[in-house]
């Protein structure tokens, strides 16, 4: 097994395990928001089924600061408000939420430097 | 240029005759030479074209759960649009592949979109052929129904529709390209097609085509993933190592859509920083917005790419592992 291949495989496993957590949070966190006439309508723009299990998990993930800034700007309605969101979850969503994201986006921007490092010929 | 005739319930030969202006005498069954009457759902093959191309396209589509819905395929649809559709449907294929990766943002749901739009209008029009074989009382409405898919059709997705037919040379138009020409191929009541194909490549797209349409029902519309799992049930029934190959395609779909999703939530975090920090526009938006589903759509190309091309190595690696630990 070439040293790329090794290193796509491992970016590949984490980004499977990050699918299951993205389920498990879906079922577990933002299930119980959306049931919540309070914070329901404040989950972010939804582009497609699922995609506010991700703006929920952006919004406790990121530091507050930075997302503050997503919240101010035109694109607002794209992010989750995560104040509202904070109030209502605990301290295991908000591990889940940071596991789940950080590893999610991790193993996609690492799998695509990996390529793109292939690409230029760096692996050979 | 091979011609075969398929009909859709056993024949006579003056029947044939009567019906497209053949000659039964010049066609030959796979397996005998000058058959007496025509079977339903069986390629007869003409016999001018009788060379070794023409057998080979006849034998792959002889099997009777290949033969029948490329039969009501071509009753449906035409038999020169089946061919087209066949074509068509490869290269929307062959796009959806990239794009199941960014299925979850805006692109993809537009992409989605057509295809559902694509599937209802064909459903409607099979429903209007249903009406018209059963000689139904509500064939006007249905009829009414199916030009209504058709307008919605072209009303929302003119420059999808656009790029998926502008390489149809039909001289009537295709039923993608009209409403009218849908409707009246659907209305026909024949029971004998003409089917032409320049090569087996044609051949093949058919099969593939019957076969999607098989497992969707009506609609023609092919999701990336049935593909995939028909390559697996494909390798499965050939005796092939349908395991490896599941864990290929299921890999590289779940990784793929993964990366797509990743791609899009960031570039729509960067541009919701760039509009804070710099005053850019609506149009400005809309660019980025482009710029962004690109991205997600080739970045979901690309790792989908990639991991076809390294599952098998994972694979065996993990294999290998297990079965050291068994040892």
């Amino acid at each position: 097994m070439s040293t790329f291949t090794f290193l796509l495989g491992c970016c590949a496993a984490v980004m499977f395990f990050s699918l299951f957590l993205y389920v498990v949070f879906g079922q577990v966190t933002v299930r119980k928001l959306r049931k919540n006439p309070e914070t329901r309508s404040d989950l972010g723009l939804e582009f497609a089924s699922g995609w506010d299990i991700l703006n929920v998990a952006q919004a406790l993930a990121t530091p507050s600061k930075i997302h503050k800034v997503l919240e101010s700007g035109q694109l607002s309605f794209l992010h989750a408000n995560s104040d509202l969101i904070k109030k209502h979850t605990n301290f295991f969503d908000k591990i889940i939420a940071i596991i789940f994201f950080w590893s999610f986006m991790g193993s996609a921007m690492s799998m695509l430097a990996l390529i793109g490092l292939d690409k230029l010929n760096f692996f050979s | 240029m091979t011609t075969l005739l398929l009909c859709n319930r056993p024949l006579s030969a003056p029947a044939i005759q009567l019906a497209c202006n053949a000659n039964f005498q010049q066609y030959s069954e796979l397996h005998s030479s000058a058959p007496q009457s025509a079977k339903a759902n069986t390629p007869y093959l003409l016999n001018g074209h009788n060379d070794a191309q023409g057998k080979r396209i006849q034998s792959l589509l002889a099997p009777k759960h290949i033969s029948k819905p490329v039969t009501e395929l071509a009753l449906t649809f035409g038999e020169d649009n089946t061919v087209a559709i066949a074509a068509m449907m490869e290269q929307l294929k062959d796009y959806n592949i990239a794009l199941t990766g960014a299925s979850t943002s805006v692109y993809g749901e537009r992409i989605s979109g057509f295809a559902k739009s694509v599937k209802e209008y064909q459903v409607a029009l099979l429903t209007y052929r249903e009406a018209k074989q059963s000689k139904a009382g509500y064939q006007a409405q249905l009829k009414q129904r199916a030009h209504h898919a058709f307008n919605r059709m072209q009303a929302q997705f003119r420059a999808e529709l656009h790029m998926v037919t502008s390489h149809i040379r039909s001289r009537r138009g295709t039923p993608l390209t009209s409403a009218e020409r849908g409707t009246n191929i659907a209305g026909s009541s024949r029971n004998v097609a003409k089917l032409q194909l320049s090569s087996e490549i044609d051949a093949h797209r058919l099969v593939r085509l019957s076969q999607h349409t098989k497992l969707l029902g009506n609609g023609l519309a092919v999701i990336d993933f049935g593909s995939r799992v028909g390559k697996v049930h494909n390798s499965y029934q050939t005796g092939g190592e349908w395991e490896k190959d599941l864990f290929r395609e299921s890999l590289s779909f779940g990784l793929s859509a993964g990366t797509g999703v990743a791609t899009a939530k960031i570039g729509a975090a960067v541009l919701g920083i760039l509009v804070v920090a710099t005053p850019i526009g609506w149009v400005g938006l809309v660019i980025g917005g482009l710029a962004i589903a690109g991205a997600s759509a080739g970045a979901a190309m690309a790792v989908n790419e990639v991991t076809q091309s390294n599952a098998d190595a994972w694979y065996e690696g993990i294999m290998g592992a297990i079965s050291g630990v068994e040892s």
